[in-house]
C-alpha cells in the first residue's frame, strides 16, 4: 500500500581495481561518515508528549512530508496512504468513522440507516455544504458519486471501488435524501463510505476524462483544504477554505482549518525523517523508522503512532497452492511457531501493539485470540510429527520427499516487515521450517503475488469492506483460495444486522481465519508512526491519516 | 562525410528499433499482460474490471496487431498510456524531464571539468606525492556509492548545519550538491580513460619534439596532448550516460527531487508498464543519441577516420 522506499542500490558501473591507498580512504570516509551520524543521536528518554493538548492557534503554514510522490488522485485509486492521507484533507464523505466512539458518525449525510436486510440504504444529505468550485453537495451530487464508486466511470476507465460490491443504483428521494439499493445484502456499505476511497468530488470531476480526474489540480471536493498550487513530484500546496462548517458530527473543531496551509512535501530517503523534524524542517513526517523513535523524542520532539483501526493487522496470508500447507494443522503449527514478542522487541518499538487478531484491537467486532496466539514451539512441533512431516538430517522437516521449504513474499513498504521475517525464519528453523524470506523485494513481488505456489504473502489490507472482500474472490491474493465455509460466514455476516448476531459472527470469521484454518498468521497491528516537531498538534483518522482541519502549530 | 553521417545515423535507428522490439518481447515475456499486473498489485480484482481495462488500452489485440499499433504510434510521439494515471506516457515523462537534463546536464559538464582537470594537475604537478594523490583519486570516486554520499552530504549540510534545505527549493545549493555528488561518480572513469592514454600519449615521439622546441608544459598538455588523448575518454564519455541516468535516479530520490528517477521508481512500484517501456525507450534512445554524437565528433578530433573509414565504427582506429 504505501511505498517506503530506502534507497540502497548501488549502481553497477567500471569499477576499476581500487588501490591500497584509495581503499583505506574510503574505508576512513566511511567511518568518519558513521561517527557524524552516531553523534547527535543522544537519546535520554522516549519522552512521548500529547499532541491535542493546549488551546489551538490559528494560522500557520503546516509542512508535511509523505513517502513517495503519486500522481494518481483519483477517488477510487486513494487506496494508499500517500493519497488518502492527503485527499482526506480535500474530500469530505458521507460518514465518518469516530476511533473514540469506535463507530460511525454523520458528516455530510447528517443521518443514515440500512433496512433489515442490509439491501437499502438512506442517506439524509446535510445542507449548506458547497464544493470548492461552487457547485451545491446535494442529494443529485451525491447521487453522481455514488454511482460512479459503486458502477465506475467507463469513459474515464475508471473502475468501480471494491468495497462497493453489490452495488445496483440510488435514488434522489425528496429534497435532500438519497437511497441506495445493492442486489446482495452487504452490512459493510457504511463503512464503506467512510473511507477516503468513497469521497465526494463534485459532479464536473466526475464528468473528467482519466487523466483529467487523476491530477489534484483538478479535483474540486468539499473538504476544508483545497488545492492552491503543485510542483509535480516535488510539492503539493493546500490552501483553507475559510466557508468551511461541515465537519464530522464529533469533530472538536467545527468550523475551518486551524492552519492556513499545508504544504506536502516527498521524503522517499527513510534516513532523513528524523532528522527533517529534529532540524524544523518539516512540522510532521510519515514512516519514521523504529530506530530513529527514540532520537527524535529524546531531541523534546513528538513520536505519533496512528492506528490503523481501518486495516487488518500486517500478516503472512497463507497460499496453500503448493500443496505444503495444505493441511491446516500445519498451518496452525506455524502460527504457534511464531515468537510475536521477540519480533516487538528486537524490530519494532513500543508505537507497535501485537496482533491479536486479524482485526485492529480497536475495530468493531474485534476478538481477542491473543492466548491462543502465545509462542510454543513444542506445541508446534507435535503438530508438524502429527501431520506426517518428519525431521530430516538437515534439521529441515520432509514428507514424502518434499521437504517443508516454504517462501514470503511482501512489498518494500513496511520498513519492519522484512527484519520481522527474518526473525521468523529463524523461530520457524527451530521447528525444522524452512523460510525463504523474499520480503521487501518489489520485483519477485510481481510474480508472487499472482502466483498460489508462493506460500506467504507479508501485507496489511484497508478493510472498509470488510474481510470478505480480500478473501473471499476465487483469485484474491491473499491466499488465491475460495473456502465455501469461510465464505458462508463471510455472506452470513453481510447480510446480518448490526448488533449481537453480527458481532457473533465477526467472532466467528476471526476465529476461522487465524485459528482453524489459520489463513492468516497475524503479526502487529497495523500503526503508521509518524513524527512530528514538538509544537505540532495533530490528530489521525481510523485509516492513519493526519486531520489537518483540527491540526495546528505552536511556537512558529 | 555524408556516408559517414548516414551510415551512423541508419545503425542509430537500427538499434532503437531493435531495442523497441526487445522490450515489446520482453513484456511478452512477463507472468501476465500489463493490465492484470498492475491491477493486482493491490488486492483481488474482478476480471471483469481487467477485461474492460485490457481492451480500453488494446492490451486485448493480437501480438502482431499491437506490435505495429505501438511502433506506428512511437513515430507519431505517442507512446502509450500511464496504467496508474490515464495521462500519456509522453505527457508524464516530458513533464519532468527538463528537471532530470538539467541535473544530468549540469553533473555531466561538471564532471568533465573535474576530469580535465584533475588530469591536467596529476600530469602537470612536479611533486610525487601530489601525482600519487591526484592519480588514487578516480578509483575512490568510482569507489563511493552515489546514494551514500548524498545522504553524507544532506545530514551534515542540512540537518547538522542547516545551510541547505532537505528539498529541492530553487536555491544554489539544493541544484549544486546532486550536481557534485552525481559528477564525483560520472568523472570516475573519464578520469581514469583520459590519465590512461596521456600516459600513452606523453610516450609518442612527437612530445620530446615538442619540449625540444621549448614549448611549456602546460602549452604540451592543453595544446598537443589534450587533443590526442582525448578520443578513448570521449568513448568512455559516451557510456557513461548509462551511469549518469542511473545516478540521476538515486540522486533524484535522495535529494527529493522530481524527474525521471522518480516515475522510474514510481513507475516499477506501481506496475505501470506501458510508463516503464517508455522509459526503456527513452534510455535507449538518449544511449543512441549520445553515442551518435560521439561517433560525430571522432572525425573532427582525428580526421583520419573519415579518409580510411570504408566499415565499422570510427572507434576501432581511434582506441
Amino acid at each position: 500500500m504505501t511505498s517506503r522506499t530506502v534507497s540502497s542500490h548501488n549502481e553497477a558501473r567500471l569499477r576499476p581495481v581500487l588501490t591500497r591507498r584509495s581503499l583505506r580512504m574510503t574505508a576512513m570516509l566511511g567511518i568518519a561518515a558513521l561517527a557524524l551520524t552516531a553523534c547527535g543521536s543522544t537519546a535520554d528518554t522516549a519522552a512521548r508528549q500529547d499532541a491535542a493538548s493546549g488551546e489551538p492557534v490559528e494560522g500557520g503554514t503546516l509542512v508535511y512530508a509523505e513517502v513517495t510522490p503519486i500522481n494518481n488522485w483519483q477517488t477510487q485509486a486513494a487506496r494508499f496512504y500517500e493519497k488518502s492521507n492527503v485527499l482526506n484533507s480535500v474530500l469530505d464523505r458521507l460518514t465518518y468513522f469516530d476511533p473514540e466512539q469506535g463507530e460511525l458518525v454523520p458528516w455530510i449525510a447528517s443521518e443514515f440507516s440500512a433496512n433489515p436486510e442490509a439491501t437499502e440504504f438512506t442517506f439524509t444529505i446535510r445542507p449548506g455544504v458547497t464544493f470548492s468550485d461552487g457547485t451545491p453537495l446535494d442529494a443529485e451530487a451525491v447521487k453522481l458519486n455514488l454511482d460512479a464508486l459503486g458502477l465506475g466511470i467507463e469513459a474515464a476507465q475508471i473502475q468501480p471501488n471494491v468495497d462497493f460490491a453489490g452495488y445496483a443504483s440510488a435514488e434522489v428521494i425528496g429534497e435532500d435524501q438519497v437511497k441506495v439499493t445493492l442486489s446482495s445484502p452487504n452490512a459493510n456499505f457504511l463503512r464503506a463510505t467512510s473511507s477516503v476511497t468513497a469521497g465526494l468530488v463534485s459532479p464536473a470531476t466526475l464528468e473528467l476524462d482519466a487523466a483529467g480526474q487523476s491530477a489534484i489540480s483538478r479535483i474540486s471536493g468539499s473538504g476544508p483544504f483545497v488545492f492552491e498550487s503543485e510542483k509535480p513530484d516535488e510539492e503539493v500546496v493546500l490552501a483553507k477554505r475559510a466557508e468551511y462548517a461541515w465537519a464530522p458530527e464529533t469533530a472538536a473543531n467545527q468550523g475551518d482549518a486551524y492552519l492556513d496551509k499545508v504544504v506536502v512535501k516527498y521524503l522517499p530517503e527513510v534516513a532523513h525523517r528524523a532528522g527533517a523534524v529534529q532540524s524544523g524542517q518539516v512540522d510532521l513526517v510519515r514512516g519514521l523508522q523504529p530506530l530513529d523513535e527514540k532520537t527524535l523524542a529524546g531531541s523534546g520532539n513528538q513520536v505519533l503512532p496512528a492506528e490503523g483501526v481501518d486495516l487488518t493487522a500486517n500478516m503472512a496470508a497463507v497460499r496453500i497452492g503448493s500443496g505444503k500447507l495444505a493441511d491446516e494443522e500445519v498451518r496452525r503449527a506455524l502460527q504457534i511457531g511464531i515468537d510475536r514478542q521477540s519480533i516487538k522487541d528486537t524490530v519494532l518499538s513500543d508505537s507497535y501493539e501485537l496482533a491479536a487478531s486479524v482485526l485492529n484491537h480497536k475495530a468493531p467486532g474485534f476478538t481477542d485470540l491473543s492466548d491462543e496466539l502465545e509462542y510454543q514451539p513444542e506445541e508446534a512441533r507435535k503438530l508438524l510429527d502429527a501431520a506426517g512431516w518428519k525431521v530430516g538430517a538437515d534439521g529441515i522437516r520432509a514428507k514424502g520427499g518434499v521437504k517443508l521449504e516454504v517462501t514470503v513474499t511482501s512489498s518494500n513498504n513496511s520498513v519492519v516487515i522484512k527484519p520481522a521475517f527474518e526473525l521468523i525464519e529463524q523461530q520457524w528453523r527451530e521447528i525444522g521450517v524452512k523460510l525463504n524470506n523474499r520480503a521487501g523485494d518489489n520485483t519477485f513481488l510481481a510474480t508472487a503475488m499472482p502466483d498460489p505456489n508462493v506460500e506467504f504473502f507479508g501485507t496489511r489490507q484497508f478493510i472498509y469492506g470488510g474481510l470478505g472482500p480480500i478473501f473471499e474472490p476465487a483469485n484474491n491474493t491473499m491466499t488465491h483460495t475460495s473456502d465455501p465455509e469461510l465464505n458462508a460466514i463471510f455472506a452470513a455476516e453481510r447480510a446480518a444486522a448490526p448488533g449481537p448476531e453480527r458481532d457473533a459472527l465477526l467472532a466467528e470469521e476471526q476465529q476461522a481465519l487465524v485459528l482453524d484454518k489459520a489463513y492468516s498468521l497475524v503479526l502487529w497491528d497495523e500503526v503508521q508512526v509518524y513524527g512530528a516537531h514538538s509544537g505540532t498538534h495533530v490528530e489521525f483518522t481510523s485509516g492513519t491519516a493526519p486531520v489537518f482541519q483540527g491540526a495546528w502549530k505552536t511556537g512558529g | 562525410m555524408a556516408r559517414y553521417l548516414a551510415q551512423r545515423i541508419g545503425q542509430a535507428l537500427l538499434v532503437v528499433w531493435l531495442a523497441y522490439t526487445f522490450v515489446f518481447l520482453a513484456v511478452q515475456l512477463l507472468p501476465s499482460d500489463p493490465v492484470t499486473i498492475f491491477l493486482t498489485v493491490d488486492s483481488a480484482v474482478d476480471q471483469a474490471a481487467i477485461d474492460t481495462m485490457k481492451s480500453q488500452y488494446g492490451y486485448d489485440q493480437p501480438l502482431p496487431v499491437q506490435y505495429v499499433h505501438q511502433l506506428l504510434g512511437l513515430f507519431s510521439g505517442d507512446f502509450g498510456y500511464s496504467l496508474a494515471s490515464g495521462e500519456s506516457v509522453s505527457d508524464r515523462i516530458s513533464g519532468v524531464a527538463g528537471s532530470t537534463m538539467v541535473l544530468a546536464g549540469s553533473a555531466f559538464v561538471s564532471a568533465v571539468l573535474i576530469a580535465v582537470l584533475l588530469v591536467a594537475a596529476a600530469t602537470l604537478t612536479r611533486s610525487g606525492a601530489a601525482r600519487r594523490f591526484l592519480v588514487n583519486l578516480p578509483p575512490l570516486f568510482s569507489a563511493v556509492p552515489v546514494f551514500w554520499l548524498g545522504l553524507v552530504l544532506l545530514e551534515l549540510l542540512s540537518i547538522r548545519w542547516g545551510v541547505m534545505s532537505l528539498f529541492p527549493d530553487g536555491s544554489f545549493l539544493s541544484l549544486a550538491v546532486p550536481v557534485l555528488v552525481l559528477a564525483v561518480v560520472v568523472s570516475a572513469p573519464m578520469a581514469q580513460v583520459l590519465l590512461k592514454s596521456m600516459a600513452h600519449v606523453y610516450e609518442q615521439p612527437f612530445i620530446d619534439v615538442l619540449r625540444a622546441k621549448g614549448a611549456s608544459r602546460s602549452w604540451i598538455f592543453f595544446r598537443h596532448a589534450l587533443k590526442n588523448a582525448a578520443g578513448p575518454a570521449l568513448t568512455i564519455t559516451g557510456i557513461t550516460v548509462g551511469t549518469l541516468l542511473a545516478g540521476s535516479v538515486i540522486t533524484e530520490t535522495v535529494f527529493a527531487r522530481s524527474g525521471l528517477g522518480s516515475v522510474v521508481l514510481q513507475a516499477v512500484t506501481t506496475q505501470d508498464v506501458p510508463l516503464v517501456q517508455g522509459l526503456v525507450l527513452l534510455t535507449a534512445t538518449v544511449f543512441v543519441v549520445v553515442n551518435l554524437v560521439v561517433d560525430l565528433l571522432y572525425p573532427l578530433l582525428d580526421p583520419r577516420i573519415l579518409k580510411s573509414n570504408r566499415q565499422g565504427s570510427a572507434r576501432a582506429l581511434a582506441a
